[in-house]
């Protein structure tokens, strides 16, 4: 009689907390139901308390996977692009976020992984790791990466200066990336604040962009950023 | 019936003095050896798991029979959780969704009251219940049109459910008979001292080994020490069953003893055969749930069926 065949967890042994923090996290019955539940509340909280209103959902490819870059004002930006999202394909959008922040204690990491998915971004050395990691989750199909390129959240409004790594992630790459914009995020959850304000909230969402044409050259990197970042401002009506 | 705090009291202070004054000598025994130069970190964070585990359980069994009946649910739900990840069955959601519906059935019935007997805890119910939850799981494959290793997933579903599930929750549907503190706070302490007997006996006098296929560290001389101290332990205790006949006592003794040390060796080899070293880290120093709770899952229904037998409980 042949020996059976066993496949334990390859997180196994490990801590609550370093399964938090590790990337890719296994897929859990939990995690889903807490985060599809989540992901229903959150739908109902942006269309009430915020009356979120979205443009150009008509531009978020049908299948394959893809990147939504967007301006970063607030911790709202991430939960717009959540709502954005269908909400079959929940559980495959990964925003990336910054591990120094959103991944230093068990609850803060706990509500990052479980409930918004998040991918821990390492922002030292210039994220290499992290970026490495991103484009590895955008070859398997079906993978949606958000991403706010500025890389921190902006505190003039103003839409900032767009850092490489998106660059370097779409530069003569076969990959989507969708520009998005958000409007009342700083003035519905500004900085500081610990909660936010029945603001409104106006997400756009533009034409993918393609960069596959492009070589992978430092000069490539910084068009496709000035390119994206364009893309962004123009969606929010900023000059060109 | 609900544990009745009046009389139960005396009972519940008794464990809580015990187990402090325990924990208290051993946390200045690991002091004594730190002073002395001996590295006592492993020993020390094993001490601190049991510092945030005591209370949490006293605390539990103090709470009354549904605190109780939930915690052990959790506890079942949680350590089959462990058992799904270490075998590969985690995958398979369909039939671990049942199994933790399965857990959480079992937990409802043991709250409900007989609706015949009119007694608390539905004890035909709980007893019935792993037909129908075999029944269902063997459905799946049928149901999914799929027979391609399937046999083993199924196994290991059944298995996980009897043994994590039905056989350890014994222990919560325990709290539904009339002396529930008394036997809970026993076994817990009884169980888990047995295992410290076990360690303790088998690093001063072990040699020779007891089962070296299954689990390597395990000696005869702490098998055998931890039966002498689990035979001793329900004659110091006997106030937490005071109408238990030295016969009982006895058997009390040989079942927390043998029991206790023959769950410790299921986990054991379920571990080898997989190929991990320990169920899960939840429990700081500890390992996993299932690590913890391995020799109660043998322990709590032969106890509770020998209460059952002799005192016709529940």
């Amino acid at each position: 009689m042949n020996t059976w065949k066993y496949h334990p967890s390859p997180d196994i042994g490990t801590s609550v907390a370093d399964r938090l923090q590790r990337f890719p996290r296994e897929p859990g019955m939990f995690a889903y139901a807490l985060r599809s539940i989540a992901a229903v509340l959150l739908r109902a909280w942006m269309r009430f308390y915020h009356r979120l209103r979205i443009d150009g959902r008509e531009n978020l490819p049908k299948s394959g996977s893809y990147v939504l870059v967007c301006n970063h004002t607030s911790h709202l930006d991430t939960l717009c692009l959540l709502s954005a999202v269908a909400l079959r394909r929940i559980h495959h959008c990964f925003p990336a976020a910054a591990a120094d922040y959103f991944f230093t204690s068990l609850s803060r990491s706990a509500v990052s992984a479980i409930l918004i998915n998040a991918l821990p971004f390492d922002r030292k050395a210039g994220g290499a790791r992290s970026l490495e990691l991103c484009s590895r989750l955008l070859e398997d199909e079906g993978n949606i990466l958000v991403l706010f390129p500025e890389g921190t959240r902006t505190t003039t409004g103003a839409t900032g200066r767009f850092r490489s790594g998106i660059g370097r992630l779409a530069a003569g790459n076969d990959l989507d990336i969708v520009p998005c914009h958000l409007d009342g995020g700083m003035r519905a959850w500004p900085k500081g604040s610990l909660w936010p304000r029945p603001h409104r909230l106006h997400l756009r969402i533009g034409r993918a962009r393609n960069f596959r044409h492009l070589d992978t050259s430092a000069e490539s990197v910084r068009a496709v950023c000035a390119d994206l970042q364009r893309c962004v401002s123009r969606l929010g009506g900023g000059r060109a | 019936m609900a544990i009745d705090l009046v009389t139960s009291n005396t009972v519940f202070l008794a464990y809580a003095i015990i187990t402090g004054a325990l924990l208290v000598l051993a946390g200045l025994l690991l002091g004594l050896l730190r002073l002395s130069g001996r590295d006592v970190s492993s020993p020390l964070s094993t001490y601190r798991g049991w510092l945030i585990m005591i209370p949490i359980v006293l605390g539990t069994l103090l709470l009354g029979r549904e605190a109780t009946i939930a915690g052990v649910t959790l506890l079942a739900a949680f350590g089959f959780r462990e058992f799904a990840r270490a075998t590969g069955l985690y995958e398979d959601w369909w039939l671990t969704g049942i199994v933790y519906l399965a857990i959480v059935a079992l937990g409802a019935v043991s709250l409900m009251t007989d609706p015949r007997l009119g007694r608390a805890g539905w004890y035909g119910f709980f007893m019935a219940l792993p037909t129908f939850v075999i029944a269902l799981i063997l459905l799946v494959p049928v149901l999914r049109n799929r027979a391609q290793g399937e046999l083993q997933k199924v196994a290991l579903a059944i298995f996980g459910f009897i043994y994590f599930g039905w056989m350890f929750m014994h222990l919560g549907f325990l709290a539904n008979t009339a002396n529930a503190l008394g036997y809970l706070l026993f076994l817990v302490f009884a169980v888990e001292i047995n295992d410290v007997a076990a360690f303790t006996f088998g690093k001063v006098f072990g040699k020779r080994k007891l089962r070296e296929q299954v689990s390597p560290n395990k000696t005869l001389a702490g098998s055998i020490g931890a039966i002498a101290v689990s035979m001793l332990l329900p004659w110091l205790l006997w106030f937490s069953f005071p109408h238990f006949s030295p016969a009982l006592l006895i058997l009390t003794g040989l079942i927390v003893g043998i029991g206790g040390q023959l769950g410790d060796l299921v986990i054991s080899y379920i571990k080898r055969d997989i190929g991990i070293k320990d169920m899960g880290a939840t429990i700081q120093g500890h390992g996993g749930i299932l690590d913890r709770v391995d020799s109660m899952i043998f322990v709590a229904p032969i106890f509770f069926h020998m209460v059952r037998w002799f005192n016709g409980a529940g």
